[in-house]
């Protein structure tokens, strides 16, 4: 009988060497100790939470976000997320620069530049501002800067055959004062949330988080794989919403608990606003899984009258701009036809002025309010304001640094405990502890995405195959 | 993810130096010989390799979990974890990186154990698997700290594909060439090479025994480092030397009781 594995079978094994254990431990910094972040909760939901977070050392007074995966260990999203977001680099897309694992609990905790806006709450406050008669529109400018960023982004995505798949104004967070100010970062990509293979199945999920505004037309007709086209559909819907402060394909959400991709009202709501498909634009609309039910509940007739011109118009956008052109070029329901993002950032409304900036503020005062802490007094509100949620046009938010949708609420009393954050720092310093991180913050100039000569020519060389 | 290569971790990080290398193994190669520390390798490679065709894992899938494991010990000798306890954690956790889906714990355990008493008995004997899904997610933590969070593994097999492509397809010289693919995870090649040179290492080798034409004009035109490639041919190629007169199941279990093992905290 051989026992050279371990010297008596019945005894335990020795899985792991005393003295690595006690090095590796001895080694290892703890969250707690490297960051102060207790109360700064800055968001909530369903991937986890998020803290503002400062260096206790003092080596940079940065503001940084500080993300606890929900549950514990290594999800296959998690995974994902921590193995993409390590390779991916670029200017408009959330940096990940540290990872950390703490033993003890099982929680696993992302560290992340702090991006104090996000355009959830830009597109909220326009909003409001509408509402009270007093503001104006998004600027105009800001809207191609953002939209320009967001393209670049999810271009350098997508060359890297990295699909975002929960593309929506919550996800697109802008940076606050710093040497990155009013930079877009694309963040919480959706890495392992397959539609047709969810990780939980989607009625699982809260509901006010899984929002079909801005899910293309294939998706809700049963089209089975995330693709490109796919985000670019919700970039084309956050276009619109940029410029006219409302979502495009607003609809009411509450029989969302089903994990059906087919969804007849906001079906309905595209075709009122775009008209309902004609053959020749869309070919292939036969061959989708849902297409039966499509003909079974839809008639043509009942949206003679709709079209994206006539909707646009309405919100004081001209048929004949730049802008709507390449709305409508983003906003094709044929995924096919959909252009990609390399064509839309070459669309002539960036090279009409105003050209886009790289601060997309373009140097203008910040006039956004920053992240407000939640208390834990919001967490007891969430049954209540779930139950509202049918009433409430706005959607949730579900993305790293965004408050849950309580905020969205007129609260009242829980409003009054709430803490304004304090001013932020703008004497920003090097960063420290460099070398445990995985890059140095990017400090890169717009679209700049090659490395340099080097590297360039390397990547021909593979480009070559 | 299709990225770039040469701004990947694998690229920066680790593309490892032979010198390097030997010296962050003296630890092992003070107790072992060279030739034992990689028959020590080959057979955990194999563990890798069932475990993920008995889980019906892609090939690619083992790859990676084949790379996470040698990686680990690059930086670390064998005593540090016991590798029938990385192995099923590399298989693990590469499953979920390379989108696989999980696979439910109970399962990978029930695996571990009917392939350890099925398949290598002739290691372990009677032995069973001693590790439970406490012990895989605890090893797997260790794991990613010491992989640095570098996870996307490129591998060969899509070069190789290009490649073969390029010259014109050739379906014997592709199944050749993969599975020498397959067989450079038992060397250290994947620690040392970037994945399109072995990819052309396996080839290389591949036309030498399938007696076809050499590479040589499709080479020239690559502009390749042929030294490199001659280093990754001569690796593999001692690899397939040392198969010949090696028989694990006679020798491997002598390698497995010589091989340094954890030690437990001290007695008070």
């Amino acid at each position: 009988m051989a026992d050279n594995f371990q010297n008596n079978k019945t005894m335990a094994p020795v899985m792991m060497d005393y003295d690595f254990k006690i090095k590796t431990q001895n080694e290892r910094s703890k969250v707690e100790d490297l960051f102060d972040f207790e109360g700064c909760k800055v968001g909530r939901g369903t991937y986890g939470h998020v803290y503002k977070a400062r260096r206790k050392d003092g080596s940079d007074t940065k503001d940084y976000a500080l993300k606890q995966i929900e549950g514990t260990g290594l999800s296959m999203s998690a995974c994902r997320e921590i193995a993409l977001l390590r390779e991916l680099k670029h200017s408009n897309v959330i940096n990940l620069i540290r990872v950390f694992l703490s033993h003890t609990d099982r929680k696993v905790w992302l560290l992340f530049d702090y991006a104090e806006h996000d355009l959830w709450h830009i597109i909220k406050f326009h909003r409001a501002a509408k509402a009270n008669k007093k503001s104006v529109m998004v600027p105009k400018g800001m809207v191609k800067s953002l939209l320009y960023q967001i393209l670049d982004g999810i271009h350098y995505l997508h060359s890297n055959w990295v699909l975002h798949r929960d593309l929506k104004p919550a996800n697109i967070l802008v940076m606050g004062e710093g040497p990155e100010r009013g930079r877009v970062k694309i963040a919480d990509m959706g890495f392992a949330r397959l539609f047709n293979a969810p990780l939980k199945p989607l009625a699982d999920l809260d509901p006010v988080v899984v929002t079909f505004w801005y899910r293309a037309p294939e998706l809700l007709l049963g089209a089975r794989h995330y693709t490109k086209a796919i985000d670019i559909w919700a970039i084309g819907c956050i276009f619109a919403e940029l410029l006219t402060s409302e979502p495009i394909f607003h609809c009411r959400q509450e029989d969302i608990k089903t994990s059906n991709p087919y969804h007849h009202d906001q079906l309905d709501r595209i075709f009122n606003v775009m008209g309902f498909p004609q053959e020749k634009d869309w070919e292939d609309i036969r061959k989708m899984p849902e297409h039966a039910t499509l003909v079974k509940d839809f008639k043509r007739s009942n949206y003679q009258n709709c079209s994206l011109s006539k909707y646009m118009d309405r919100h004081k956008i001209k048929p004949d701009s730049k802008a709507f052109s390449l709305l409508q070029r983003l906003l094709l329901m044929d995924p096919n036809r959909r252009i990609t993002s390399e064509q839309a950032m070459q669309d002539p409304y960036f090279t009409e002025d105003p050209l886009p900036t790289q601060d997309v503020f373009a140097g203008c005062p910040i006039p956004y309010p920053k992240r407000e802490f939640l208390t834990d007094d919001d967490q007891e509100d969430k049954s209540e304001s779930k139950a509202r949620q049918n009433q409430q046009q706005q959607q949730n938010p579900n993305t790293q640094q965004n408050q849950v949708q309580a905020n969205s609420h007129d609260h009242g009393a829980n409003n009054a405990k709430r803490m304004r954050m304090p001013g932020p720092n703008q004497g920003q310093s090097n960063q420290g502890n460099g070398q445990q991180e995985f890059h140095q913050q990017q400090q890169m100039m717009f679209g700049a995405q090659q490395q340099g000569a080097n590297s360039q020519q390397q990547a021909n060389f593979q480009q070559r195959f | 993810m299709a990225g770039n290569f040469w701004q990947s971790s694998h690229h920066q990080q680790w593309i490892l130096d032979k010198q390097d290398l030997v010296r962050d193994r003296q630890h092992d190669l003070n107790i072992l010989t060279e030739e034992e520390y990689q028959k020590i390798f080959n057979f955990f490679a194999s563990i890798i390799q069932v475990l993920g065709e008995q889980l019906k894992l892609r090939q690619q899938v083992i790859a990676t979990a084949t790379v996470y494991f040698k990686r680990f010990y690059a930086r670390n000798s064998l005593k540090c974890i016991d590798p029938l306890l990385l192995s099923p954690t590399c298989v693990f956790l590469a499953s979920k990186v390379e989108e696989f889906g999980v696979i439910s714990n109970s399962r990978l355990i029930t695996t571990c154990q009917t392939v350890i008493k099925n398949k290598f008995s002739y290691a372990y004997g009677q032995q069973e698997f001693p590790y439970r899904t406490n012990h895989i997610l605890e090893c797997e933590f260790y794991l990613l700290e010491n992989l640095d969070c570098c996870l996307i593994v490129y591998q060969p097999y899509r070069p190789l594909l290009l490649f073969v492509q390029d010259i014109g397809p050739d379906e014997q010289l592709l199944t050749y060439a993969w599975r020498i693919v397959n067989d450079s995870l038992r060397t250290d090649v994947s620690l040392l090479f970037p994945p399109y040179q072995i990819a052309i290492g396996a080839m290389h080798i591949a036309c030498v025994m399938l007696g076809k034409e050499n590479l040589k004009p499709w080479l020239a035109e690559l502009n390749v480092d042929m030294d490199k490639i001659q280093e990754i041919v001569r690796s593999i190629i001692n690899l397939y030397e040392m198969w010949k007169s090696y028989d694990e199941k006679k020798e491997i279990q002598g390698l497995l009781g010589k091989m340094p093992k954890p030690k437990p905290a001290p007695q008070r």
